[in-house]
């Protein structure tokens, strides 16, 4: 069988926020009828394939984390920045150290500048009917936007059509009404010392 | 909660307040069948299961060609299989759709190759050993995704870098004395 050519939809990016280097590293690939979440530890691979045919859902929930990211990255450029203010003020007083300075700052500026370029962050978990699986790869909303554009004919085309918000409105309300009207199985409780038995 | 379902933006979810977007896809709707249970033989000399001889057999495995009732016809890619040609193909990586893990040898010896370079001495038992990583799986399968053997022949590369080393160092000591 020959081998499928997968196409990258995101880099590999690691599971949690202070990873390492030997930690686990996740990335999304695009397959010909399937999305293929590689989880890479450098030595070995792990694969899930979510089939187009198979995902139900796919949810995106804004996160704080580049808030949290800007309140860690903004203090080594603030230091920074006030050596060079001590040493360029008053005016030529010491402009060697102060050339110096600004180049720290402008060095520790840039990781503060891409983690803003990259935008708002988010969480993405994809449903299918037996799992809900997280999507560490995709943590930026138009990074996120980007793959659900690309993915998202490609599945309406495996399921037979998109669905428009009033259909789905419609259909959760034809959900509630049909599960409202079969009745839960009751669990009866016999004797404490035996398993409960479901009442016919 | 239906107004953050297929919406163009984020919508605050009526819980937590959280900006959510939620894609949904017609599967959610979908109604998922009972499997089946496999019918019984009624009639004397009909082929049966060769898991469950009481059960009417309905077509053959395309593994192994044994007959399968409607039980234990596990269907996968268009073909039929059944669960013990299932689990040999997942664990022995016949069926690829099935394969959930690969061991990246290549990387395996490069890493060998060349992380004890750091501390050089152990290159004089971690050498061989890369070189011998990188010949032996030179044929096994590599990543899923597309990858080249740019790794294997770098760690043969250095390993055999190091071996040289190693046998001139040996050499010049040797006739040194």
């Amino acid at each position: 069988m020959p081998e499928i050519r997968y196409q990258r939809l995101t880099r590999a990016r690691a599971r949690s926020v202070f990873a390492v280097s030997f930690q686990s590293r996740v990335s999304l690939w695009l397959g010909p009828d399937h999305l293929l979440c590689v989880d890479s530890s450098g030595y070995g691979e792990n694969y899930k394939r979510f089939y187009f045919r198979d995902i139900q859902a796919v949810t995106i929930r804004e996160t704080k984390r580049r808030t949290v990211w800007n309140g860690f990255l903004i203090f080594p450029p603030a230091i920074t920045l006030v050596g060079f203010m001590m040493s360029a003020f008053p005016l030529n007083q010491n402009v060697g150290a102060a050339i110096a300075w600004s180049i720290v700052t402008a060095i520790f500026l840039v990781p503060l500048i891409i983690n803003n370029i990259l935008g708002a962050t988010c969480k993405c978990q994809l449903r299918t009917a037996v799992q809900i699986e997280e999507l560490p790869s995709l943590c930026r909303v138009r990074q996120t936007r980007k793959v659900l554009a690309k993915i998202r004919p490609l599945i309406a085309a495996a399921q037979g059509g998109e669905l428009s918000a009033e259909a789905v409105s419609a259909r959760m309300r034809d959900w509630a009404v049909s599960s409202a009207g079969t009745e839960p199985a009751r669990i009866v409780p016999d004797e404490s010392n035996i398993p409960p038995r479901i009442a016919t | 909660m239906e107004g953050v379902f297929n919406q163009p933006e984020f919508a605050p979810c009526p819980a937590c307040g959280v900006p959510l977007h939620v894609e949904v896809f017609p599967a959610l709707f979908r109604k998922t069948n009972a499997g089946q249970g496999g019918e019984a033989i009624m009639v004397e000399g009909e082929s049966s299961c060769f898991y469950h001889p009481l059960k009417k057999a309905v077509l053959p495995c395309d593994g192994c060609g044994r007959f399968l009732c409607a039980l234990c016809d596990c269907a996968l890619d268009g073909r039929h299989f059944c669960p013990t040609c299932l689990e040999t193909g997942r664990t022995k990586g016949k069926i690829k759709s099935l394969e959930n893990q690969r061991t990246l040898y290549d990387s395996i010896a490069l890493a060998l190759a060349v992380y004890p370079m750091l501390i050089f001495y152990f290159t004089i038992i971690t050498a061989p050993m890369a070189l011998f990583v990188a010949i032996r799986y030179w044929k096994s399968p590599q990543s899923i995704l597309r990858r080249t053997k740019i790794r294997f022949i770098a760690a043969i590369i250095i390993s055999l870098l190091q071996i040289g080393g190693w046998v001139t160092l040996i050499i010049v000591l040797a006739t040194r004395h």
